[in-house]
């Protein structure tokens, strides 16, 4: 409505050959990637809470699929991280002895870890498929249920099996991870989300949000992109999760909770559903905000309860807040729009990619 | 075959409860096609009213059948009114946008309800659960055999206050002048409102008649569980909703014969296998019926209108 | 017109055919044994009163509604069944009555939606086989996309080009970047046909079109529907309100009133049937008038 008209397509001023343009960005990312690891390995606080941002992160950027470019409501999220978590934990944990003997002990560990981190999205994914099928082909609402359903039969299965550690849950998973890993991922789920967002498929993830009627009478398989859009999303939550099962010394069934199904939900829509970089800032904020008020009651030496009821008080807050922004500002911080679409008009402008 | 009489029984009593709980998110959506969400948190607040009353009236004094009465009086009005105010505040300014804005209105309620709770701030009871007073002293009234069969007093007087109440929700909807204008705004409440209904009154009461049913249902649920906690309703609340959608959300009769349909799956799962699997089965339950019957048992899935 | 009657003439298959098409909501019968043919080069007329059960025929036809009974036949191939958007891949596009836009976005993207779901066409033979084989066509078109190959650029630039080219047809290059929500009525409406163009079709239903219109507007619109017959080889039905504009472009006509079939025919012959009178004025007219006007 205000926005200036769109300039050309890119690639007519690209310099990049256009074979190369698919790999280039991750290229870069690798390089950039290892200088961000070697400047925050010293403080064992700033690698954990940047783990926990980029794990954050990729939910918060993997449940926009769902949730903000197709239009679909997920809520249990936390799910499929726990099975992520799981079963790429439980990989590793059985793995731990081995050693690939081709490479050295270091290198092996990461592949092995790699190889965890895939088997355990792979398991999300599937989970997502066996979870969407049936509820993507009804109304939108009855996916949220289901979800939800399924955080809860997750909790019940993990709860039951001796392998998963029942209630008590798993340690000793081997600390494989890194801020490198994590921020690795964090980088391919923005690739992902962005590129479809910028593709035939992102459009026809849009036009089934705008309107599925439509989009059906218009060739769009509106079953078919639903459920593989939820398909992906939970794939990157499973990686998620198994990430996060690398670097905190146990996971049990309390840590993937509805409470942190709500979490990411809150960020996907504080950030504007739809909205690729709102869901990373948000997320970052949701992450460094909590931190930081427990941080500041300690330092202002309040009472030391103060400080430890910011978790507690976290949650009907974030309920609050969804109500609040539903009523004052249903778009979120950047509706569909992403950060370069906001950002003042001297700094120079991305092609807007879609919307 | 005791046994099996047993849990038919236990299934029953627990089916009924589910179903008052689930009446309210069915008519609820009739009239508004939202899921409620937030419909198990105030069922969970009503529960906490009668509990409070409970403990201000006294031993004595609550299990006097007057006390009982003043007992589910105040939490059902209680909730009444909280219902009202939920949707004059937070759903009636988004009714004409994006159902999504509503869903996520309610789920941003429920989480506030149920978390909010669970702080021990001023008048908020805090996380833990707590022993419910006893209100109907547990007797044993039916008794076959050597104990083989027992049925509480409790289970017969909350069936038969289910079914009551269940026959005259019926009798509003399909006799009454009131019931006549909730059908009408649940077809189409655009419509309705030209034709001279009075949409919002209609909702509104809608919303404080679910709510109350869900009050009475929940201090049902709190006397055969004995306790009560921030979380409950959340979990009686998803229950009854699976109810709700299994019988074909909407429908009435649906959704009770849903709730003692799950109530019945729930005990013979707790029963002949494993009761750390009771959790599991409402959504097991609830993906094989969508996946066999989308629209439930009774509704069926309404093509949108084109 | 004429000429494209005459170089196409009626000898070709049927590219759309609904025999004894009847569907029951619980047990209000909105349409009763509705038939109908479209022939590459038809352009016909659906009329009738409110409530006559037109919108109804639309949605049987295009398997948003599934017929209790009766056939529909897409390009030859039975459609009973078939979700929409496969009937769609088979070469019948529509626009709505209550226009439905892809709102927030670009005209173009609306446009582009259309084309790309067009992009991958696969015979919709319901075999195993033919699902597995687009199941894989499928996952690596993601692929593609998410690698950003030159096949891939290539084929956006394809679809952009497609895009643009269609908004230029339909008069609204002006708005390729303007989110189609904030476009005016009647260009919204012509944005609905282009993006129906969008998916190749072979037959195009258009749900009163003109709607909401001008005088002026209509007239236009009923040369640029010829045209869009006769340059993109379609079959055209219309269901249309204004009785002025069916009875200038249409060469023949269905009249429906409460799901049935009342009259069919050529503009002139529908015009003077006594139960189209009838149903669009009422019995008294046809009293105090003594009989068809």
């Amino acid at each position: 409505m205000m926005e200036t008209p769109a300039l050309p397509v890119p690639e007519a001023r690209s310099v990049i050959p256009a074979g190369l343009r698919g790999i280039f960005p991750v290229l870069v990312a690798l390089v950039l990637l290892a200088l961000f690891q070697w400047l925050v390995s010293e403080s064992p606080f700033a690698v954990y809470l940047l783990s926990v941002m980029g794990v954050n992160i990729i939910l918060a950027v993997s449940l926009n699929i769902v949730n903000g470019m197709t239009g679909q409501f997920s809520i249990g999220h936390a799910g499929f991280m726990a099975v992520g978590a799981y079963i790429s934990g439980v990989l590793s944990l059985n793995l731990k002895e081995v050693a690939l003997s081709f490479l050295p002990v270091a290198a092996s560990d990461q592949v092995l870890f790699t190889v965890a981190l895939l088997v355990g999205g792979l398991a999300a994914a599937a989970c997502g498929f066996l979870v969407g099928l049936p509820s993507l082909r009804l109304r939108g609402d009855y996916l949220a249920i289901v979800t939800l359903g399924f955080g809860e039969i997750i909790r019940v299965v993990v709860q039951n099996t001796n392998a998963f550690g029942r209630a008590l849950g798993l340690s000793g998973i081997p600390q494989y991870s890194s801020p490198y890993m994590v921020y690795f991922w964090v980088f391919l789920v923005v690739l992902v989300a962005r590129r479809i967002a910028g593709s035939s498929h992102g459009r026809s993830l849009w036009a089934i949000r705008e309107d599925e009627v439509a989009a059906e009478a218009m060739g769009v398989d509106t079953t078919g992109y639903k459920v593989r859009s939820f398909v992906i999303s939970s794939f990157f939550a499973g990686i998620a999760g198994g990430l996060f099962a690398h670097f905190v010394p146990i996971i049990n069934p309390g840590s993937f909770t509805f409470v942190k199904s709500m979490e990411i939900v809150v960020m996907v829509v504080l950030g504007g559903l739809g909205s690729t970089t709102g869901a990373i800032v948000a997320a970052i904020l949701l992450t460094l905000l909590p931190e930081g008020m427990r941080s500041l009651f300690n330092a202002l030496g309040t009472e030391g309860s103060l400080a430890q009821k910011v978790d507690q008080i976290r949650m009907p807050i974030y309920g609050l807040l969804l109500v609040v922004l539903m009523l004052s500002r249903p778009q979120g911080l950047f509706g569909v729009r992403e950060l370069w679409d906001v950002l003042p008009r001297w700094i120079p402008r991305k092609r807007r990619g879609l919307s | 075959m005791a046994q099996l009489l047993q849990h038919l029984i236990n299934g029953l009593a627990a089916g009924t409860i589910y179903a008052l709980v689930a009446l309210g998110y069915t008519m609820v959506y009739g009239v508004l096609k939202l899921i409620n969400f937030a419909h198990g948190d105030v069922m969970m607040v009503g529960v906490y009213m009668g509990y409070a009353t409970a403990f201000a009236l006294g031993r004595e004094a609550r299990n006097s059948l007057l006390g009982v009465a003043l007992i589910f009086a105040v939490a059902m009005l209680g909730c009444a009114l909280l219902g009202f105010l939920i949707e004059r505040f937070a759903y009636r300014p988004l009714r004409e946008k994006p159902r999504l804005t509503a869903l996520i209105t309610a789920i941003g309620i429920s989480f506030a309800l149920s978390y909010g709770f669970q702080l021990d701030i001023g008048f908020l009871p805090g996380a833990s659960p707590r022993a419910f007073p006893e209100v109907i002293e547990p007797k044993e009234w039916i008794v076959i055999g050597d104990r083989d069969v027992v049925v509480w007093n409790w289970q017969v007087i909350s069936f038969l206050i289910a079914v009551a109440l269940m026959v005259a929700l019926q009798y509003l909807v399909f006799r009454t002048r009131f019931g006549r204008a909730m059908r009408a705004v649940s077809w189409d409440h655009r419509v309705a409102a030209l034709m001279g209904i009075p949409t919002d009154r209609v909702i509104a009461l809608t919303f404080m008649l679910g709510s109350a049913l869900a009050a009475g249902a929940g201090l049902l649920y709190a006397i055969k569980d004995t306790s009560v906690s921030p979380l409950m309703g959340l979990y009686v609340g998803l229950k009854a909703f699976v109810a709700a959608v299994i019988g074909g959300i909407g429908h009435v009769p649906g959704a009770v014969v849903g709730a003692l349909v799950l109530g019945l799956v729930e005990e013979f799962v707790v029963g002949y296998a494993a009761s750390t699997w009771r959790d599991a089965v409402a959504f097991g339950f609830l993906i094989l019926v969508l996946l066999v019957k989308p629209g439930g048992l009774f509704g069926r899935v309404a093509a949108e209108k084109v | 017109m004429s000429a494209a009657v005459s170089v196409t003439g009626g000898a070709q298959a049927p590219l759309l055919q609904a025999d004894g098409v009847s569907i029951q909501f619980g047990g209000l019968k909105a349409l009763t044994d509705f038939s109908l043919t479209i022939r590459q080069g038809d352009l016909l007329g659906l009329i009738g009163p409110n409530g006559a059960g037109k919108s109804t025929a639309f949605n049987v036809l295009t398997g948003v509604y599934q017929p209790t009974r009766g056939d529909v036949h897409v390009g030859g191939q039975r459609v009973n069944g078939l979700k929409p958007h496969q009937i769609n891949h088979l070469g019948l596009a529509r626009t709505f009555q209550n226009i439905r836009l892809f709102r927030a976005l670009t005209a173009l993207d609306n446009v582009k939606v259309a084309c790309r779901a067009q992009g991958a066409l696969h015979p919709h033979v319901l075999g195993v086989g033919a699902k597995m084989k687009n199941a894989l066509g499928n996952y690596r078109d993601w692929w593609r996309a998410l690698l950003l190959t030159p096949g891939f650029q290539a084929e956006e630039r394809e679809l952009t080009r497609q895009a643009e080219h269609l908004l230029e047809v339909m008069g609204l290059s002006h708005r390729r970047d303007e989110e189609a929500r904030n476009l005016p009525y009647g260009e919204q409406r012509r944005l609905e046909i282009a993006r129906a163009l969008g998916t190749k079709p072979k037959v195009l239903l258009l749900d009163e079109p003109a709607a909401g219109m001008n005088t002026r507007e209509k007239a236009d619109l009923m040369v640029l529907i010829r045209k869009l017959r006769d340059d993109f080889q379609l079959g055209v039905l219309v269901i249309e309100h204004d009785m002025k504009l069916v009875m200038g472009i249409c060469e023949h006509i269905t009249v429906l009133d409460h799901g049935e079939t009342i009259a069919r025919g050529a503009p002139a012959q529908v015009r003077s049937d006594r139960k189209v009178i009838e149903a669009y004025l009422g019995d008294s007219y046809l009293e105090s008038h003594g009989g068809a006007a």
